[in-house]
C-alpha cells in the first residue's frame, strides 16, 4: 500500500548539509502495524513525515496505492491528508480554544459548510472509543496529558483514515498512560487500520506487528 | 460549526486584545462617519449662506460695444444697440435646464433711467420674491418692502438725495408709484437706485415681457457651475451667459476645502486603522504558526488557511463598522449642535449609507489582512514540523 524507495533527505545547517536519510527503502502493507525505531537523530521522524506527505524527499520516491506522492498536486496532497492519512504528534497540538469535541471535529472545519449531524455523531463515537465521551465539553486545559493525547487520537480517527502516522505518541506520557495509548492504537490496527508509529521504547515497539530499525539514516533491520 | 468557529473562538479567547482592536478601528470608523456627515452639513450650510449673498450667473442679451475716443480723450465703451430679453421665453428656458433643481433663485431685471424732481435716477423693475432670495441682507430702514405693484422702494442714498420717505409718491414713465419703504444701507449700488415691481415698470415703460438681464443663483455644492452655464447657453442661444467666476470660485473653494479636508483626515484615520488591523493579523499569524502547521497537516488547503486568517480580520472589521457607524452617527448630531449647524436638518439614519460603510470597512479590513493571510497560507506543514 505504501512504498518508500531509496529515500534521501538532508537538512541545511550552518555547518553545511546534515544527512537525515541516506537511501531508505520500506514497504508497508494494508492493515500492518509498523514501528520505526531508532536513537534520537537517527532519521525516524523524518522518514515518518516523508511517508505521510508532510515533507518531500530530496531523492527517491514514495508511492501510495501505486501513485507517486511527488506527482500529486498540492490540492491532491491536502486531500490525501484530509481523507486517507491522519497524524498523531508527540505533543498532541489541540486547539486550546476549542472543546475536546470541537477539536475532534477540526478536520471538518475547513469550509463554510456546517458540520453535519452525522459527522458530529462520528466525533462523539471517536471520543467514546478513546474513553472520553463524558469529557467532550472540556477545553484541553482542563484535561490531563494522557487525555489530551487521546483527544488527538480521536481527531485522527474521525476522518476514518486508511493509515495513522503517530510520531512518538507516548513520548510525553507516563508509563501507564503510554500503555493505554498503545492499546488504543493496537485496537485500531486490529480493526484493519494501518498504523505507522515512531518510538524509541522497545516495550511499546513489541506491541507492533513489525519493527523497522533505523540508524544513521539507513534501515538496519525490518525493511 | 464551520470554518468561522475557529476565528470567532480565537477572538473570544483573546477578548481584551479583540476589544482593543475593535475600539481602535471603531474610533477610526466613527471619526470618518462624523467627518463625512459634518462636511456634508457644513458644505450645505456654507452654500446656503453664500447663495444668500447674491447671484452667481448673469444672463444678458448679446450686445456690441464700441470703444469711443476722440482728441486723445477716452469716452469709454458705448453700447451700439440696447437689446432686451423676452421675459417668458428666457425664464422658461432657464427653468427648463437639466440642473434646474440646483437653481435657488431666478431674478429678472428691467431698468429705466428717469428723473425724479429733476434729479436723474435709475429705477429697476424686479420680482421682489426672487430678489429677496438673493439679497437676504435687504431690510427696510423705514416703512416696509413693497407688497403691491403700485409700491416702490428707495435705496438708502437715493431716498436721501430725492427726499423720499414712506408715503411719498414718485412718477416714473408717467405712472405714479408710492414709496412703501427705504432700504437700509447695503454699501452696494442698490443704495443709489429705486426698485419697483417688474411688471408694473414694464407696463409703465410700454415694454411688456421685456427684461434687460436675469440674475441666477445656483447652488453649487456637488454640481459644476460650468455645466449649469453650458446648459443655460444651450437653452438661450442669443444670450450671453456669464458665470461670475470670483463668486463661484470662492464658493466652490470653500466647499471643496471642507470636503477635501474631511477626505484627507478620513484617509489618514482609515489608513492607520488598516495598518493596525494588518499588524494584528500579522502578530496572530506569528503566534499561531504551530496551529497553522497543524491545520495544514490535518488537510486544510492553503486557500482554507488564507480564508481563515482573512475571516478574523473580516469579523474585526464588521464589528468595528457597526460600532463605529453608530458612534459616528451619534457624534455628528452632537457636533452639528455644537458648531451651530442647527439650521441644517439633523442627520437621519440612512440604511444605504450604513450598508455602504459596513461593506467598505469589511473590505478594507479584509484588504489590510491580505499580506499576513498570504504569509499564513504559504506556511508549509514541513515548516511547522520543526515546531511540532
Amino acid at each position: 500500500m505504501l512504498v518508500a524507495d531509496n529515500i534521501v533527505k538532508a537538512y541545511a545547517t550552518d555547518a553545511g548539509n546534515a544527512p537525515a536519510l541516506r537511501g531508505v527503502s520500506l514497504r508497508i502493507a494494508a492493515g500492518e502495524f509498523v514501528c520505526i525505531m531508532g536513537r534520537s537523530g537517527s532519521g525516524k521522524s523524518t522518514l515518518l513525515n516523508i511517508l505521510s506527505s508532510l515533507l518531500s524527499p530530496d531523492a527517491g520516491q514514495v508511492r501510495y496505492q501505486g501513485r507517486d506522492l511527488a506527482g500529486l498536486s498540492a490540492r491532491e496532497r491536502d486531500r490525501l491528508r484530509a481523507t486517507d492519512f491522519s497524524m498523531v504528534f508527540q505533543m498532541h497540538h489541540l486547539l486550546p480554544y476549542l472543546t475536546a469535541f470541537e477539536n475532534v471535529l477540526t478536520p471538518f472545519l475547513s469550509s463554510l459548510r456546517p458540520v453535519s449531524a452525522e459527522k458530529r455523531r462520528k466525533a462523539l463515537d471517536c471520543l467514546a472509543r478513546v474513553g472520553l465521551a463524558e469529557k467532550a465539553d472540556r477545553l484541553p486545559g482542563r484535561l490531563s496529558g494522557g487525555e489530551q493525547q487521546r483527544v488527538a487520537i480521536a481527531r485522527a480517527l474521525v476522518t476514518q483514515p486508511r493509515v495513522i502516522f503517530a510520531d512518538e505518541p507516548t513520548g510525553s506520557l507516563d508509563g501507564d498512560t503510554g500503555r493505554h495509548i498503545m492499546q488504543i492504537l493496537a485496537g485500531l490496527n486490529a480493526d484493519g487500520m494501518s498504523v505507522v508509529m515512531v518510538s524509541h521504547e522497545p516495550g511499546y515497539a513489541a506491541m507492533a506487528g513489525r519493527v523497522v530499525e533505523i540508524a544513521d539514516g539507513l534501515v538496519k533491520a525490518g525493511a | 460549526m464551520n470554518i468561522l468557529t475557529i476565528p470567532l473562538r480565537n477572538l473570544r479567547r483573546k477578548l481584551p486584545r479583540t476589544l482593543l482592536m475593535v475600539a481602535v478601528f471603531s474610533i477610526g470608523v466613527a471619526s470618518v462617519t462624523a467627518l463625512i456627515d459634518l462636511s456634508k452639513a457644513v458644505g450645505e450650510s456654507l452654500e446656503a449662506k453664500l447663495s444668500a449673498y447674491g447671484a452667481n450667473i448673469l444672463v444678458s442679451p448679446k450686445t456690441e460695444t464700441l470703444s469711443v475716443g476722440y482728441g486723445g480723450m477716452a469716452l469709454g465703451d458705448v453700447s451700439v444697440d440696447i437689446k432686451y430679453l423676452k421675459e417668458d421665453e428666457t425664464l422658461a428656458a432657464i427653468k427648463g435646464i437639466h440642473h434646474k433643481d440646483r437653481l435657488s433663485a431666478v431674478a429678472p431685471k428691467f431698468v429705466v433711467l428717469t428723473r425724479v424732481a429733476e434729479v436723474p435716477v435709475g429705477v429697476v423693475g424686479v420680482d421682489f420674491d426672487q430678489e429677496r432670495q438673493i439679497k437676504s441682507h435687504w431690510h427696510a430702514a423705514k416703512g416696509s418692502l413693497p407688497g403691491d405693484p403700485s409700491a416702490i422702494v428707495a435705496g438708502f442714498d437715493a431716498a436721501a438725495r430725492l427726499g423720499l420717505a414712506p408715503g411719498s409718491t414718485v412718477a416714473v414713465e408717467g405712472r405714479e408709484f408710492t414709496v412703501s419703504g427705504v432700504l437700509g444701507s447695503t454699501g452696494s449700488e442698490d443704495d443709489r437706485l429705486l426698485f419697483a415691481d417688474l411688471h408694473a415698470l414694464q407696463a409703465a415703460a410700454g415694454k411688456e415681457n421685456r427684461v434687460h438681464f436675469v440674475e441666477v443663483a445656483a447652488l453649487c455644492s456637488g454640481c459644476p457651475i460650468e455645466e449649469i452655464t453650458a446648459q443655460l447657453t444651450a437653452g438661450l442661444p442669443d444670450t450671453d451667459v456669464k458665470a461670475m467666476q470670483q463668486v463661484v470660485k470662492s464658493r466652490m473653494m470653500t466647499v471643496d476645502f471642507v470636503k477635501h479636508l474631511a477626505l484627507a483626515v478620513s484617509g489618514v484615520i482609515l489608513l492607520t486603522a488598516c495598518v493596525m488591523i494588518g499588524l494584528s493579523v500579522f502578530s496572530s499569524v506569528n503566534e499561531r504558526k504551530n496551529e497553522i502547521g497543524l491545520l495544514r497537516a490535518l488537510g486544510f488547503s492553503k486557500v482554507a488557511v488564507f480564508f481563515l486568517m482573512n475571516l478574523e480580520a473580516l469579523v474585526l472589521g464588521a464589528a468595528s463598522a457597526v460600532v463605529g457607524y453608530c458612534a459616528g452617527f451619534a457624534a455628528s448630531g452632537r457636533l452639528m449642535a455644537l458648531l451651530n449647524l442647527g439650521d441644517q436638518a439633523a442627520p437621519a439614519f440612512d440604511p444605504v449609507q450604513f450598508g455602504l460603510t459596513f461593506v467598505a470597512v469589511a473590505v478594507l479590513s479584509s484588504l489590510a489582512s491580505l499580506p499576513p493571510a498570504l504569509a499564513a497560507a504559504r506556511i508549509e506543514p514541513s515548516q511547522a514540523l520543526v515546531m511540532l
